[in-house]
């Protein structure tokens, strides 16, 4: 059994490691320290990323710069309509062995790295897109009938563009729950910008330093759920799920924008992710447990992604963000 | 590691006993103010309450019993109350939930080290806190609220603000003797101010004295007549006539002599005119003048055979009545007063006397049995003597039952009778032809003194109340 120094000094290394990945990203990453903050909580958690952004925000940048850090292996599958199943699980092969016989031989495919980056997910068809569920969720695909298993860590990362909307299929429900957290990238600031000309018009930089490894994370991700969590804040956790959905009564017997606006709410994987995510959140701060706050920060990549909303909201231009803001406002620390 | 969680789970008990306590004092502030408020709004309904008057001072008492269970049961310390205190301290030390988790892992009996560097990290906040300090009581309103209601509340029933309700809710309970006298007593003293009769004024507050003392110390009527009865004898005693000579007779009405006190200010103004001669033993023809003018001081002028007066006899002469007119007033009320003291003696409560028994004003007021004030006019114009009574005659609307009044109009010659209305009392009365007669002439003096009687008629109408000669009969 460990002794409460040995959980000090445990808790210490993944914030010195959370700082020094930070740093080292920073280096190539201008700003976006919230968005590399969710990214390597989804990551300690065991959870897929899908990144919104407009083209040219450093989405690609980032993922690569994330796997140079984490020495960890690092693929890229660029999704186009023409995408098949095969080319991202791999295929068997006929191939000779060495007694010149023909046999089949499995091809991996692109998704056995640790890290996936799964640019423009919604350009290939639901078909392709769905090649993705298994690994995602059992962390192995099957191929002719053969299960092969993944790296482990295992993470995907998937990026869509909101705008260009055109010849793009939207993901569907069930894969978008998948998904630990959606993250959205916002333009830089004039600061911001001026720092990223500077660093991508100047010399390159030297290589990333290798900051934490496979076992490391593996490591964390027991860590993070060892973090003690109170019966109230997770009471917190469930009453702020289930007021994504629209039947749950408000406390005022007004009506809410979840009960006008939302069609269906969160799933149970919402309510895992927004727990896990606090988790590791207390744990990346230094803490020993999660707070309320915890909890509130992670709600809106937890959660987002997760509500869907109906078509009267599209009219209004009611977004997830503002059912969810609304929701904390109204759901009370300790019922 | 206990060595951290038991003083811990410590301090966490003493902070939830003071949280505790302190919701019991909150919720005991909010029944007392609850209390309070209601005994205000059941003030009016006092008289409803099926118990002895006492005991309204312990309706407040008698609230909070009735509504404490529900307050108490309604806001009772329940698992959720303990760990909103303990998020309110992890708020207040900025300890990020680390007290309210490890309050829970030390319920739980955890024991890893995860829970017990949570302990560790909370102790290390929590053991120096004093919790009164850290969360010091917080007056809600109604804790402001309570004083002044209960102040409210004690000054009504103090100055006795539901007594109207509980005598309107109560329309046979008996209203004391000295409530009566009380309030005779002040109507005799106001009476006894504005007219400068020293007696009546001593008469009158030696009973509201004595009226004052009976009520605060609740006696009941019997004890009390026997103080009144004493207190009569005084008063008869003062209402007899003096040693010296007093031109008045019996039958000169109150008004009367105010009238000729009245006149005899007046004619303070004879002694400035010019032309008089101090020494002088004739009055000028301009005095006699003046003094014709003023018919009650003629009389007595007349009386004295006041030819040769001269001035300084004049202004000797003119103190004399002044003091004897007083003198005489003053006499009167106290035989009015001695006379109000026997009837209620003789009456007892429950009877209606006192409509009768007011001092003379202006105009009558008189109090019901339900001491409700309400003025009563005549609208009796007076009969003038020989002259029929033309049917027009509308008397004051008497009461049937208990309450009804007896009056009756006095005539001279073919038109004398006596009119009943109202519905009569079944018996025999108890009021004495005295006591009658008295009372008429009472009411005769307050008529006459009312607006509503012409100037003109006012001296013919006395004279013929004068001579129905109240005394020989």
């Amino acid at each position: 059994m460990e002794s409460v120094a040995e959980i000090e000094q445990r808790i210490k290394r993944a914030r010195r490691t959370f700082d020094d990945l930070r740093a080292e990203i920073g280096r190539v990453i201008v700003g976006h320290h919230e968005l590399i903050e969710q990214v390597f909580i989804a990551l300690v958690c065991g959870g897929h990323c899908l990144l919104e952004g407009v083209p040219g925000l450093g989405k690609t940048l980032m993922v690569r710069s994330l796997g140079e850090t984490l020495r960890l292996s690092f693929s890229r599958i660029q999704f186009t309509p023409d995408l098949m199943p095969a080319d991202i699980t791999g295929t068997n092969m006929l191939t000779d062995d060495p007694s010149g016989r023909k046999v089949f031989e499995f091809q991996h495919g692109p998704v056995f790295a640790h890290i996936v980056l799964a640019d423009e997910i919604n350009r290939a068809t639901p078909k392709t897109q769905s090649a993705l569920l298994e690994a995602m969720q059992e962390q192995s695909v099957t191929v002719g009938g053969k299960i092969h298993r993944l790296e482990n860590p295992f993470m995907v990362l998937a990026t869509q563009n909101p705008i260009e909307m055109e010849g793009t299929y939207p993901l569907p429900e069930a894969q978008v729950d998948r998904f630990f957290f959606k993250l959205l990238l916002q333009f830089p600031s004039r600061d911001e910008l001026a720092r990223i000309a500077d660093l991508t018009t100047a010399a390159p930089l030297s290589a990333l330093r290798e900051v934490l490894d496979a076992q490391g994370i593996l490591q964390m991700r027991q860590w993070v759920r060892e973090v003690p969590l109170a019966d109230a804040v997770k009471d917190y956790a469930v009453r702020l799920v289930l007021r994504t959905h629209p039947r749950q009564e408000t406390k005022n017997g007004g009506e809410s924008l979840a009960q006008r606006f939302v069609l269906y709410g969160s799933s149970p994987r919402g309510l895992q992710s927004l727990i896990l995510a606090g988790k590791a959140r207390a744990l990346l701060a230094g803490r020993p447990n999660v707070s309320f706050d915890d909890i509130r920060s992670m709600l809106l990549p937890s959660l987002r992604h997760r509500l869907i909303l109906n078509l009267e909201a599209d009219a209004e231009g009611i977004n997830a963000e503002k059912v969810l803001g609304q929701i904390v406002t109204e759901v009370a620390e300790v019922a | 590691m206990s060595a951290v969680r038991d003083p811990l789970q410590v301090k966490f008990a003493e902070l939830l006993a003071w949280e505790q306590r302190k919701r019991y004092e909150q919720v005991l502030t909010c029944v007392a103010c609850a209390a309070m408020a209601l005994a205000l709004l059941v003030l009016p309904f006092h008289g409803l309450l099926p118990f002895s008057e006492q005991l309204r001072w312990f309706i407040p008492a008698a609230l909070m019993l009735v509504i404490a269970p529900w307050f108490f049961y309604r806001w009772r310390w329940q698992n959720k109350d303990a760990t909103r205190a303990l998020v309110r301290v992890d708020k207040t030390l900025r300890l990020d939930e680390r007290a309210t988790t490890a309050w829970e892992l030390s319920a739980r009996a955890e024991s890893s080290a995860t829970a017990q560097l949570v302990f560790k990290q909370a102790a290390e906040s929590l053991l120096a806190v004093e919790p009164r300090s850290l969360s010091p009581r917080q007056w809600n309103w109604p804790s402001y609220t309570v004083i002044p209601l209960f102040v409210l509340w004690f000054a009504l029933l103090w100055f006795d603000a539901d007594r109207p309700f509980l005598d309107r809710s109560r329309p046979n309970a008996p209203r004391t003797l000295a409530h009566k006298l009380l309030e005779f007593s002040r109507e005799l003293q106001e009476s006894a101010k504005s007219e400068g009769l020293r007696e009546s004024l001593k008469a009158g507050q030696e009973l509201e004295n004595l009226a004052r003392k009976n009520i605060d110390a609740k006696t009941d009527d019997e004890p009390f007549k026997k103080e009144l009865a004493g207190v009569a004898k005084k008063l008869e005693a003062g209402g007899k006539p003096g040693a010296d000579a007093n031109p008045f007779s019996a039958g000169e009405s109150q008004q009367s002599l105010r009238d000729l006190r009245a006149e005899l200010e007046a004619a303070r103004d004879l002694l400035d005119l010019p032309g008089g001669d101090k020494g002088a033993r004739e009055l000028p023809q301009q005095w006699l003048d003046r003094l014709a003018s003023m018919p009650q001081i003629k009389k007595q002028f007349d009386k004295e055979s006041g030819q040769g007066f001269g001035q300084n006899d004049l202004k000797s002469f003119l103190d004399r009545l002044e003091r004897q007119a007083t003198s005489e007033l003053d006499r009167r009320a106290l035989i009015d007063a001695q006379q109000f003291l026997e009837q209620m003696m003789k009456s007892g409560q429950g009877k209606s006397e006192s409509s009768t028994q007011t001092v003379g004003r202006g105009e009558k007021e008189s109090l019901d049995d339900d001491g409700v004030r309400e003025k009563r006019f005549s609208n009796l114009p007076g009969k003038e003597p020989g002259k029929k009574d033309d049917g027009v005659n509308s008397l004051p609307e008497f009461r049937g039952g208990a309450q009804t009044q007896v009056k009756g109009l006095l005539g001279e010659g073919d038109s004398s009778g006596v009119i009943y209305k109202g519905k009569p009392t079944p018996g025999k009365s108890e009021l004495s032809e005295q006591e009658v007669i008295a009372n008429y002439r009472r009411q005769a003096e307050q008529e006459l003194n009312s607006e509503r009687v012409p100037e003109a008629l006012k001296e013919t109408i006395r004279n013929y109340f004068l001579s129905l000669g109240g005394g020989n009969r």
